[in-house]
């Protein structure tokens, strides 16, 4: 390989390698256990293990938890918040809510900033804009010879209103970074400048204390990258989807946290374009944990409502993914009340399922699908041996309770898995306004394959496509990625008082500063793509929807599209009411060629991809069925496979259900469709 | 109406998937009317939804709902079909929020929705929401000075809003007509009636893929279930009986003297029986509540020892009470109800705390701070546009010190813990108030083995307002948030207009429709969270810890805690316990306390006047409670205060 594309996402477990070969279409694909303590390590062993040279990449993206990780396991540097007078607890009142509403004794977890490192300058902006109290020099100096004394490594700044004006956040930084050179320094009103205390502040606090972290993280993994001789750009994906270069990163240090996961919504909307689709749900499933993303009419979803850790938003845009506690190795359980559960509990990668035979006693998901022949004993090419008695014993409980066999305990385990999985992608499809029946499954993850077509058929979905690498989703991610940065406002006004010409004027700027951003990634302008966003809602609603507008401003069609918008997300809408605009964005794009995959010819037969037969379980047909198993690698392009069938590869089994059939199409992918 | 379910045992399979697709389509319903809904309380979460079945009976609430609304949205239903028995039909809609009547205090709107299938009714479905604002004389419709619900704004027994799919406009204007801004009002209506019809068409769906019989089986067994997983709890606890009385703080027309609410408890074998003989008639404010609120507040308290069993009807028959006639917990027709949540409810709910932690002591929690609603009606003057603006706010507290750890720091009322706080620059965008300090206060935690945690301060001024008034509903001025188990209790409740200055007024915790004008200012606290355990056991290096984060102070430390510390330099968080003297601090303590609870409180009067002791001290250290519009001591309330003071804490000690 010459012409590499090299795509590595750091997960918690593993680091996933995708080499790609711009010249030749090929692929390549590898694994090699993270490395938490330093994560780049994990990286350079990825590149060796994939025995690349560094002067064969051409491009190196990269996704990483290393956000996320420092911010749950508090491995923070030393940060203060500077705040307005009056306010240095607004991190810590938040909005005052708990995710667990009943349980007294399950906390929100606490600040990222502790009391006694939150500040206070005299100064206050009102509503308006207008400065109360100007920003006294003396009081500033004097506190940042007390922080300079305190050895803090960061600083936050975060004053009140300071959304409408930064002037007086200004003035502050300025003095701060004249008096205290070495310290990462942000201030609210540059990082998000959006109304509501807690939400800004919080953006801006997670900022300062990742900042430091991720900005050494990057300048260690650029200089091992250059030991090997690579000194290009290092693009490293953020929540919103898109990448930015090392250099941007500890600006926007926040956007890093969950960089992963974003990787692999952004896997299933391509595989799902790739396949001709332009609607796909995305089905990330692990071992502990299942990721789910929505694509519609080619965009995935955004929200700006999310966090790492309940209690402390980050207010940037960020694809929407939903993560529920389902996966191979959750726990079936009778709970007190004599009703079947399964998970959230899992049995994690130890001990493990019971099969594993390494301590783990409860069933698990896995458990289940080795009893049902859906899991060979043997997986990872003979690497690891599944032992089925130790899974038929910790069924045992379930059998009594409910007078079942072992099979049909083992089935029920599996139906209460789907239902909950399928209650996950109600979650995000139908509460959202979506029809399932217009929409493709992506199926991703060592465990996607075995339940994908079950979950469809529950749903509706018509399709379900298994990518050909389905265990690093992440790193195909990381490879597709545009550059991506987001400009927001916020911009209260009813539609009848706005004056065309002065949101012109606002976007204007905004399209500015995101020129400048993308200019600094070294974007050429004709790769620049600058779509507009409106946030609307009726008067008087609190929540709002996000509208794309055109160039020229046409406000009437974007009340329209406003409209049916609503219509669609909630089933009413009401022409009558009046509409308001509560904010403006920028999405800023800037597009780099992406990597064509390669097509195949059909080659061979599909007999010589037969492993063998097993009795596999299937309830449609009445119990065990001897069902054909076939090896991925050797299947020709352009065939069909009836099911029962089950499709084996290294890392991910596929399953075939009776009443399906899957196809495999040019770029490999399994594409499973209910029979007709 | 279908008579028999054919009863199908349902597989187990089959009944997770039902039972989970109840508590999703609930669930769906409360995303949408936080999506849609025009009142900011409702935004800010003071809202439920459920399933209930077609006797009205509760087959699932939502995961997300305001406590304060547990276990009264069947009574709803109920109340609907009581009304209209076989008058009901595919297409109508209802209307509820009578609260002698199915509901619990006119701000909460009930929609109630029938679902048919096959021409028979099989559900209804339920989305209750606080309207900003119900009509009567104060805005926010929080008038402690209504003599009966007449004053407190539009009461709507079980009234048609939809009639077969037919929009009763007439209807919809009577009602809206009587309250401020109507058209939110209609926002709101238009919002919970779609929700509850996005719920029915999920229903639908699940009737039409697993069968009508099974479907009505599984709301039958989804009560069952529920039922039976409690009581399997139950049984494992230990039987008995317990009681316990918490206070309302005064009867206005009364004086001095705190109101009793007594909740007597009994755990036999796998039911609960809850008794609140004992507690006082009915009083002339609206703290009082009626039945099904009062319930409501046994049901909730009960159910956070039980934290994750799904809310049903089916928990409800595991708890029987008697609550007496005319009693603060079961008012008087029609007598005032307002401001229940303030009043009757979270004493209930903190009364069951309290029994609850001697039950199950590895999830004990200490009295938390009341629920406190703040309103300011009047007009906007900052634009030429003349608006009508209500700045309505809700304040976030301490909760109760735990078995294990201290209460959570500055979080919502346990009334309904999902109610948020609102954004300050939010606000001052809407309304001509500017928040001057949103801010935790040092030393409002209850003292204890393990600390309540800690209230809030928030202050504003007005800049441009006419017309204005200021009303607030709230209470534990006087029954101070108490420590159990030995700690102590955190700091009163109560409203300041202009503080620090001249015109300085001490306005109460419940008060309404006082003048307010450009350029006033006004401060509230929220309580902390009451003590748990001997405050005198606590580590003195978590004592330390609090200092340096200010949530204690150093004075506080030595007085509340006996841990002596000395500051060596602050500017880097350098402080050093002095052991010594800690223990000779904590043996001056020990030795005094119990005499200090018994000392003259006129002599606590005068030595707080003299400037001897703090007010603090007055309430920690000698359970006195006092007047602070006169700064008089409180006889009869000190009396009382001090009873249970001797019970929560003094017996505790040694």
């Amino acid at each position: 390989m010459k012409n590499v594309r090299l795509a590595i996402d750091v997960g918690g477990t593993f680091t996933d390698v995708l080499l790609f070969d711009e010249v030749s279409g090929e692929t390549l694909v590898t694994k090699t256990p993270s490395t938490p303590s330093q994560p780049e390590q994990g990286i350079m062993n990825g590149i060796t293990k994939a025995n690349i040279h560094s002067e064969n990449i051409k491009v190196f993206s990269h996704g990483t938890t290393v956000g996320t990780n420092a911010l749950i396991e508090r491995k923070l540097p030393k940060t203060a918040l500077i705040t307005t007078k009056g306010f240095r607890d607004i991190p810590e009142i938040r909005r005052g809510t708990k995710q667990d509403l009943w349980d007294a004794y399950n906390d929100v977890t606490d600040p990222y900033i502790k009391r006694r490192d939150r500040f206070e300058v005299s100064e206050r902006i009102d509503y308006a804009g207008r400065v109360l109290k100007e920003v006294n020099e003396s009081e500033v100096k004097e506190l940042a010879r007390v922080l300079k004394k305190r050895k803090v490594e960061a600083i936050a700044i975060g004053f009140m209103n300071a959304y409408v004006n930064g002037k007086n956040e200004q003035k502050v930084k300025k003095i701060l970074q004249q008096e205290l050179p070495d310290v990462y320094i942000c201030a609210s009103s540059e990082i998000l400048p959006e109304i509501f205390e807690h939400e800004r502040l919080s953006t801006t606090i997670i900022n300062a204390v990742l900042g430091p972290t991720v900005g050494n993280y990057i300048s260690n993994l650029e200089s091992r990258m250059k030991e090997i001789g690579y000194d290009k750009d290092i693009l490293v994906l953020h929540s919103g989807g898109g990448v930015m270069t090392s250099k941007t990163v500890p600006h926007y240090a926040s956007r890093l946290a969950s960089s992963g996961i974003a990787a692999g919504a952004i896997a299933s909307k391509y595989i799902a374009e790739l396949c001709g689709f332009k609607n796909a749900i995305g089905l990330d499933m692990g071992g502990t944990s299942t990721d789910i993303s929505l694509m519609y009419e080619g965009e995935l979803r955004v929200t700006k409502d999310w966090y790492v850790e309940y209690g402390y938003p980050i207010g940037f845009p960020s694809i929407e993914v939903l993560t529920i506690g389902a996966g191979g190795g959750s726990i079936s359980w009778i709970d007190e009340g004599g009703s079947l559960r399964n998970g959230p509990h899992s049995a994690g990668a130890e001990p493990g399922p019971a099969c594993y035979d390494a301590g783990g006693t409860k069933p698990t998901n896995t458990d289940a699908n080795l009893i049902l022949g859906r899991l060979d004993s043997t997986l990872l090419d003979g690497q690891m041996i599944l032992k089925k008695e130790k899974a038929l014993q910790a069924l045992q409980p379930i059998c009594e309770q409910f007078g079942y066999t072992e099979y049909e305990a083992a089935h029920a385990i599996l139906e209460v898995a789907h239902s909950n999985m399928c209650d996950a992608l109600r979650l995000i499809s139908v509460r959202r306004g979506y029809d399932p029946r217009d929409f493709v499954l992506v199926a991703f993850g060592g465990a996607g394959a075995l339940h994908s077509a079950y979950l469809a058929k529950e749903m509706d979905i018509p399709h379900v496509i298994i990518p050909t690498h389905p265990g690093v989703g992440g790193a195909l991610g990381c490879l597709l990625v545009d550059f991506r940065h987001d400009i927001t406002k916020t911009y209260v006004t009813k539609i009848r008082d706005i004056s065309v010409d002065d949101i012109e004027k606002e976007f204007l700027t905004m399209e500015k500063e995101a020129m400048k951003l993308l200019e600094k990634e070294g974007i050429e302008h004709e790769n620049m793509h600058l779509i507009r966003h409106i946030e609307m809602r009726y008067a008087g609603q609190w929540r709002s929807l996000d509208i794309t507008i055109g160039k020229p401003i046409f406000l009437d069609e974007a009340v329209n599209h406003f409209h049916k918008e609503h219509e669609r997300a909630y089933a009413f809408s009401d022409p009558n009411v009046e509409v308001e605009i509560y904010g403006l964005s920028i999405e800023a794009v800037g597009v780099v060629r992406k990597p064509e995959l390669k097509k195949e010819k059909p080659r061979g037969a599909i007999e010589d991809a037969l492993k063998g037969y097993r009795n596999v379980f299937f309830k449609e047909t009445g119990g065990f069925t001897e069902t054909p198993i076939y090896r991925r690698t050797l299947i020709p392009v352009g065939v069909q496979i009836k099911g029962p069938a089950m499709i084996e590869q290294l890392d991910s089994t596929v399953v075939i259900p009776p009443e399906f059939i899957a196809k495999v199409d040019e770029y490999k992918n399994i594409i499973i469709s209910i029979k007709k | 109406m279908i008579e028999e379910v054919k009863e199908t045992k349902l597989d187990p399979v089959t009944f997770e998937v039902l039972k989970n697709g109840f508590i999703n389509l609930v669930d769906q319903m409360s995303e949408q009317i936080l999506r849609t809904c025009y009142s900011f309380v409702i935004y800010n979460r003071d809202f439920s939804c459920a399933l209930c079945d077609a006797n009205g009976d509760t087959v699932m609430q939502g995961t997300q709902d305001i406590a304060v609304h547990v276990g009264t949205l069947h009574l709803t239903a109920k109340a609907v079909i009581e009304d209209f028995k076989d008058d009901i039909h595919e297409g109508d809609v209802f209307l509820v929020n009578d609260p002698y009547h199915g509901g619990t205090h006119f701000n909460d709107v009930r929609v109630v929705r029938p679902v048919f299938y096959d021409g028979h009714l099989i559900a209804f479905m339920q989305a209750n929401g606080h309207w900003s604002d119900i009509g009567g004389s104060v805005p926010g419709s929080f008038d402690v000075g209504a003599k009966d619900i007449f004053g407190e704004g539009m009461r709507i027994p079980p009234v048609r809003m939809w009639s077969r799919g037919e929009y009763l406009e007439d209807v919809a204007n009577l009602l809206v007509s009587n309250m401020r801004v109507p058209k939110e009002r209609l926002g709101d209506l238009r919002s919970q009636s779609e929700a509850t019809k996005v719920a029915e068409n999920e229903l639908l769906r699940l009737v039409e893929k697993y069968g009508i019989d099974t479907v009505l089986t599984a709301f039958k067994e989804s009560q069952n279930y529920v039922e039976r997983l409690t009581r399997a709890r139950l049984k494992e606890l230990p039987n008995g009986t317990w009681e316990t009385t918490d206070y309302i703080d005064m009867d206005p027309e009364l004086g001095d003297g705190l109101i009793p609410i007594h909740v007597k408890m009994t755990i036999d074998d796998d039911h609960i029986y809850y008794d609140l003989n004992g507690t006082h008639p009915t009083i002339s404010c609206f703290l009082n509540s009626t039945l099904g609120a009062s319930l409501s507040g046994l049901y909730a308290g009960t159910k956070t020892f039980f934290p994750d069993t799904p809310l049903n009807s089916g928990f409800y028959r595991v708890i029987t009470a008697d609550l007496p006639e005319d009693s603060v917990v079961h008012a008087k027709y029609p007598a005032p109800v307002a401001g229940f949540c303030s009043g009757s409810y979270e004493k209930i709910m903190n009364a069951c705390f309290e029994l609850w932690s001697y039950v199950m002591p590895e999830r004990a929690l200490a009295c938390s701070f009341n629920l406190e609603y703040l309103l300011i009606g009047g007009w906007d003057k900052r634009t030429k546009e003349e608006n009508f603006f209500m700045w309505y706010d809700w304040m976030a507290g301490g909760h109760g010190g735990r078995s294990d750890r201290d209460g959570a720091n500055t979080m919502s009322p346990v009334f309904g813990m999902g109610l948020s706080v609102q954004p300050c620059e939010g606000q001052e965008r809407l309304t001509p108030v500017i928040t001057t300090n949103h801010e935790i206060i040092t030393d409002s935690g209850g003292p204890g083995k393990f600390r309540g945690g800690c209230g809030v301060q928030k202050g504003g001024t007005l800049t441009e307002v006419a017309d204005t008034v200021m009303s607030v509903c709230c209470d534990r001025s006087r029954s101070v948030t108490w420590g159990i188990k030995g700690g102590l209790p955190s700091i009163p409740h109560g409203n300041w207009l202009n503080p620090d200055t001249e015109n300085e007024q001490f306005l109460g915790s419940f008060f309404s429709n006082v003048k307010v004008k450009s350029g006033d200012s006004f401060t509230r606290p929220s309580a902390g969270g009451g003590g748990l355990g001997d405050p005198l056991e606590r580590d003195p290096q978590r004592v330390l810890e609090d200092v340096i984060d200010e949530y204690v102070s150093i004075e506080r430390a030595r007085k509340d805690y006996g841990v002596v510390i000395i500051e060596i330099d602050k500017e880097i968080d350098l402080f050093r316990i002095d052991f010594e003297a800690t223990k000779n601090e904590r043996d001056y303590i020990r030795k005094h306390r119990k005499a200090w609870l018994e000392e003259d409180p006129i002599k606590v009067e005068k030595m707080l006047k003299n400037g001897e002791i703090d007010k603090l001290d007055v309430i920690r250290r000698y359970g006195v409670i006092m007047d602070y519009k006169t700064n008089r001591v409180l006889l009869k309330s000190t009396a009382q205060f001090r009873e249970s003071m001797k019970k929560r804490s003094l017996i505790f000690w040694d």
